[in-house]
C-alpha cells in the first residue's frame, strides 16, 4: 500500500503520465521493424534531449521506465511478424516463426507477453532482495567480469553442435559437412570481433553522431539479413488464429518465469551479454525442452534483461549502470535514495499493466497487417525506411560499416549457424578490453 | 548432463584453487574459464569427432520412394543376428531429408518381451519435428513390421527412438556371457572421451608444457600448488568432473578405457535430460564459485567480504533452494513411478525425452 500511496500522492501523480507516454511511444518504436534496442535508445535520445529542459529528473526517468516496459512487451510483435532486429529477438524468432507457420503467431506472441508480465513481477518481488543481495555480489564479481564474459564466450563456442546430415560413405565427407557449420559459427564470431574492434577503435561514423556508431553495426548484423531473407522466401504466412485461452499450467508457468528470470538477471547484471545469450544459458541450465516454455520464458528472459539492467541503476547504494537508458538518466537523477527505488517499481508496475493491455490490440493490428499486405512487400518497405535512416545519423561512413555488417551477418543465415555468434561484435572487444589484451589485439589488425 | 552444467561444474572445480583465483583478479588470468572449457570437452570429443569415425557393420538407408518396413527391420535384426555369432555387430540407421525443412521420421524399438525389432514409419516432420498430419504411408503391410531375432536382449533405456532430423542413431549389439545381447545406445558415445585414462593423458601433456613454459607467479610462499601445475590439475579435475557427473545418470562411461572394454553402467539416479538434476549441479556450482571468489578475494584484511556471514549464505542460498529442489524432485519421481506401475508395459507410443533434446551432450 505504501508503493501505492507514494505513486498515487499528487506530487509524483505526473509520474504515471510520463510512464504511460513512454509505453505510447515504445508501442509507435515498436512498430518499427528490424531495429535494435540500441537504434531505438539512439531516436529516444535525440527526441529526449529535445524537451529535456522542460522536464524533471523523475519525469524523465518515469518516460525511459515507460518506453523499455513497452518496448520489451511489444517489439515481440513486429519480430514476430516482420523480423527480428537485434540478436535477443532473433534467439526467439526462429521457434516463433513454427507457430506463425502453423497460424499459432498470436499464441505465440501472448504467451511471451505472459512470461514478460511474470517476469516484471517477479522483478518487482525480488527488488527488495537485490538490496540485500546485490552489493555482495557486486563486491564479488567485479574483479572477475572479464573472465565471466570470456567463460560465456567459450561456453557459445563450445555448446554449438554439428548440424550436417552427410550420408557418405566417406567419414571424412561426413566430418567435413558437419565441421562447416560449426566452421561458419566460428568465423562469424571472429569477424564480428574483428569488425567490433575496428568500430570501437576507428569509427567511420561522423562525431556529432558517435552515440549511433553501433547502429549501422546492428542495423548490417542482424536487421538487413533479415529482411532480404524475408524478401526472397517464396512461403507465405497462414492465416493466424486468434486463441481464447493458452496451453499453459502452473508448473509451465513456473518453469518458464524462474528460467527466464535466471537468464534476464544474467543477461542484466554481466556488461554486454544478452537476453538471447543469457537465455541460452538459463535454458540449458534448467533443462528447457517444451517448446511453449521456450517462448513463454523468453517473454519473460528479454523483458528482465531490458528492464532489470535499468533497475540496477536506481538501487540505492549500488552504482550499477548498465545499458543504455542508465547512462541517458545519470546526468539528470542526483540522488538515489529508497523514493526513487520504490518510484521506480511503481512505474515499472504501471507500464507493465499498460503494455500488457496493449499487447492483445497491437497484435491483432500487426496480422491485419500481414495478413493485408504482403510481407514481402513489408520488409521492402522497412528495408527502404532502414537504409536511409542509417544514411541520415551515420552518413556514407555508417552505410559502409552497415555493409561489411551485412555481409557478416548473412553467414549463419546462408549456414544454419547461430546468429548468436554474431555478438562477438561486442563480447570479443570488450572481453580483451577488460582483461588489458585490447591494445594488443589493436595493433596486431594495424589499428594502433 | 547438459553440456552447461559439465562446463560451469569445470569452472568451480578451478575455483577452489585459491592461486587461480588471484591469477584471476590480479594478473586477468583466463585460467578458471579452463577448467570450464576441459568440463565441457568429453562432449565436444565425442560430438564432434568420434561420432564421424565410427564405422558401422550395417547401415540402414531407406528409400524415400519405396518406403518399407519390413526392410528396416530386418537389417536391424541382421546386425543382431551377426552380433549373436560373432559377440559384436553395430547399425548405423539415416534419415529421410526430402527438402530444405522436410523429413520423413520413422522409429525403431526393441520389443524385450517378444525378442522382435519392431519398426513404424512416421509422418512427414519439419525440422523442428512438427509433424504433417496425414502424411504417415498409406500402404500398411509395409507401414509398421516387426522381425524375430533368435536371442534374447535387453538394454538400459527401454524406449522407442524416433529417427526423423539431422543425423539418425547408432546401435550396437553385444553378446554377453549369459547369451543375452546388449543394445548399446551411440557406441561411440562416452567412451574414450570420457575415460579417466585420457584425462590423465592430457594432464600428462599440459604438466609438461606448463612446467616449461610456465614461470614461477609472485608470492610463491602463498600457495601450496606450484604455478606450473596448477594447469594440469584444473584439466584433470574439470574433465573428472564431467565423467562424476555423467556417472549418476544410466548409460555410465567407460572409466578406464582402454583397459575396460565397454560403458559401466550409470548409477541411475537421474536421466541426464531431467531439469531438476542438472538446474542442482548448476547451482551447485554458482555457489561454489561465489564463495570460492569470496574467501580467497586479494587482500581480504583491505577488501570487505561480499558474503560477511557464510552460514546465513548457505542456508538461504543453498539449504533453502536444494530442499525445494529435492522436493519437486522426489515428487515428480513418485508420480513417474506411479505412471509407470500404471502402464507396466513398455512405452512405444511416445518419444523419450532425450530424443526430443536439442542439446545433443545430454543424451
Amino acid at each position: 500500500m505504501s508503493l501505492l500511496n507514494l505513486l498515487l500522492h499528487p506530487e509524483a501523480l505526473d509520474l504515471v503520465y510520463f510512464t504511460i507516454i513512454g509505453v505510447l511511444f515504445s508501442l509507435f518504436v515498436s512498430f518499427l521493424p528490424a531495429l535494435h534496442i540500441y537504434n531505438i535508445l539512439g531516436i529516444f535520445l535525440m527526441i529526449v534531449l529535445k524537451f529535456e529542459a522542460g522536464m524533471s529528473g523523475m519525469q524523465l526517468v518515469a518516460l525511459c521506465t515507460g518506453m523499455v516496459v513497452g518496448y520489451s512487451i511489444l517489439n515481440t510483435v513486429p519480430a514476430t511478424y516482420f523480423g527480428p532486429g537485434d540478436e535477443s529477438l532473433s534467439y526467439y524468432v526462429l521457434p516463433s516463426a513454427h507457430w506463425v507457420a502453423m497460424g499459432r503467431g498470436y499464441e505465440s506472441v501472448i504467451l511471451t507477453g505472459v512470461g514478460a508480465v511474470g517476469g516484471l513481477a517477479l522483478l518487482a518481488i525480488s527488488a527488495p532482495v537485490f538490496l540485500w543481495v546485490l552489493p555482495g555480489l557486486k563486491s564479488i564479481t567485479s574483479p572477475h567480469m572479464f573472465w565471466i564474459i570470456m567463460a560465456v564466450i567459450s561456453y557459445i563456442l563450445m555448446s554449438e553442435w554439428p548440424k550436417g546430415v552427410s550420408q557418405s560413405k566417406s567419414t571424412w565427407a561426413n566430418f567435413f559437412e558437419g565441421w562447416k557449420f560449426l566452421s561458419v559459427g566460428l568465423l562469424t564470431f571472429f569477424l564480428s570481433g574483428v569488425l567490433g574492434f575496428i568500430v570501437m577503435s576507428k569509427t567511420l561514423v561522423p562525431l556529432e553522431f558517435a552515440f549511433q556508431s553501433i547502429t549501422p553495426v546492428f542495423v548490417g548484423l542482424y536487421a538487413i539479413p533479415w529482411l532480404i531473407t524475408n524478401i526472397i522466401n517464396a512461403g507465405t504466412i497462414p492465416h493466424q488464429h486468434e486463441c481464447r485461452s493458452l496451453d499453459l499450467d502452473w508448473d509451465l508457468f513456473s518453469r518458464g518465469i524462474f528460467g527466464g528470470f535466471l537468464g534476464g538477471f544474467f543477461a542484466a547484471f554481466v556488461p554486454i551479454v544478452t537476453a538471447g545469450i543469457g537465455g541460452l544459458m538459463a535454458g540449458h541450465a534448467t533443462a528447457q525442452r517444451d517448446s511453449r516454455l521456450f517462448v513463454m520464458s523468453y517473454g519473460t528472459c528479454k523483458t528482465v534483461y531490458y528492464v532489470g539492467s535499468f533497475m540496477l541503476f536506481f538501487i540505492p547504494g549500488l552504482s550499477l549502470t548498465r545499458g543504455g537508458l542508465a547512462w541517458i538518466v545519470t546526468p539528470v537523477v542526483a540522488t538515489l535514495t529508497m523514493k526513487e527505488y520504490a518510484l521506480f517499481v511503481g512505474m515499472m508496475l504501471v507500464a507493465t499493466g499498460a503494455s500488457f493491455l496493449l499487447l492483445m490490440p497491437f497484435t491483432r493490428a500487426c496480422i491485419r497487417l500481414v495478413e493485408w499486405v504482403d510481407y514481402h512487400l513489408i520488409s521492402w518497405v522497412a528495408m527502404f525506411i532502414t537504409l536511409p535512416m542509417v544514411y541520415y545519423f551515420t552518413g556514407w561512413g555508417g552505410i559502409a560499416i552497415m555493409t561489411v555488417a551485412t555481409g557478416i551477418g548473412l553467414l549463419p543465415v546462408l549456414f544454419q549457424a547461430r546468429r548468436m555468434n554474431l555478438m562477438g561484435v561486442l563480447l570479443l572487444p570488450v572481453a580483451l578490453n577488460m582483461a588489458g589484451y585490447g591494445n594488443d589485439v589493436l595493433r596486431l589488425l594495424g589499428l594502433l | 548432463m547438459k553440456g552447461f552444467t559439465h562446463f560451469i561444474s569445470g569452472i568451480a572445480v578451478a575455483s577452489f584453487f585459491p592461486q587461480a583465483v588471484h591469477m584471476a583478479s590480479q594478473e586477468q588470468s583466463f585460467i578458471l574459464c579452463l577448467g570450464g572449457v576441459f568440463g565441457i570437452l568429453p562432449d565436444t570429443l565425442d560430438f564432434k569427432f568420434a561420432r564421424y569415425f565410427h564405422t558401422s557393420d550395417f547401415e540402414v538407408r531407406p528409400d524415400p520412394n519405396d518406403l518399407d518396413a519390413r526392410i528396416i527391420a530386418r537389417t536391424v535384426a541382421e546386425s543382431m543376428e551377426k552380433a549373436v555369432k560373432d559377440g559384436r555387430s553395430t547399425v548405423q540407421l539415416h534419415t529421410m531429408q526430402l527438402g530444405s525443412n522436410l523429413w520423413r521420421s520413422y522409429t525403431l524399438g526393441f520389443d524385450s518381451k517378444t525378442n522382435e525389432v519392431v519398426v513404424e514409419l512416421g509422418p512427414l516432420v519439419d525440422t523442428g519435428q512438427v509433424p504433417f498430419e496425414g502424411t504417415e504411408p498409406k500402404d500398411p503391410e509395409k507401414l509398421s513390421a516387426r522381425v524375430k531375432v533368435s536371442a534374447p536382449f535387453f538394454q538400459e533405456f527401454d524406449k522407442k527412438s524416433n529417427i526423423a532430423i539431422m543425423s539418425g542413431p547408432c546401435f550396437e549389439f553385444v553378446r554377453r556371457d549369459d547369451g543375452r545381447l546388449e543394445i548399446v545406445f551411440l557406441p561411440w558415445h562416452r567412451t574414450w572421451s570420457h575415460s579417466v585414462t585420457l584425462g590423465i593423458v592430457i594432464s600428462l601433456l599440459v604438466a609438461l608444457v606448463s612446467y616449461l613454459v610456465v614461470p614461477e607467479g609472485p608470492n610463491p610462499a602463498m600457495y601450496t600448488v606450484p604455478r606450473w601445475l596448477l594447469y594440469p590439475l584444473i584439466v584433470f579435475l574439470g574433465s573428472l568432473v564431467h565423467i562424476v557427473e555423467d556417472s549418476t545418470g544410466f548409460m555410465g562411461n567407460n572409466l578406464f578405457w582402454p583397459f575396460t572394454k565397454d560403458r559401466t553402467s550409470g548409477l541411475g539416479f537421474m536421466s541426464a535430460a531431467e531439469a531438476i538434476p542438472n538446474f542442482f549441479f548448476v547451482w551447485t556450482s554458482i555457489v561454489c564459485i561465489l564463495f570460492n571468489l569470496d574467501r580467497f578475494r586479494w587482500a581480504p584484511d583491505q577488501v570487505a567480504a561480499g558474503i560477511p556471514h557464510p552460514e546465513t549464505f548457505f542456508f538461504w542460498f543453498y539449504a533453502v533452494p536444494v530442499a525445494v529442489m529435492a522436493y519437486f524432485f522426489l515428487k515428480g519421481k513418485h508420480e513417474k513411478d506411479a505412471r509407470k506401475a500404471e502402464r507396466k508395459e513398455v512405452d512405444f507410443d511416445s518419444p523419450t525425452a532425450s530424443e526430443r533434446e536439442t542439446d545433443a551432450s545430454i543424451v
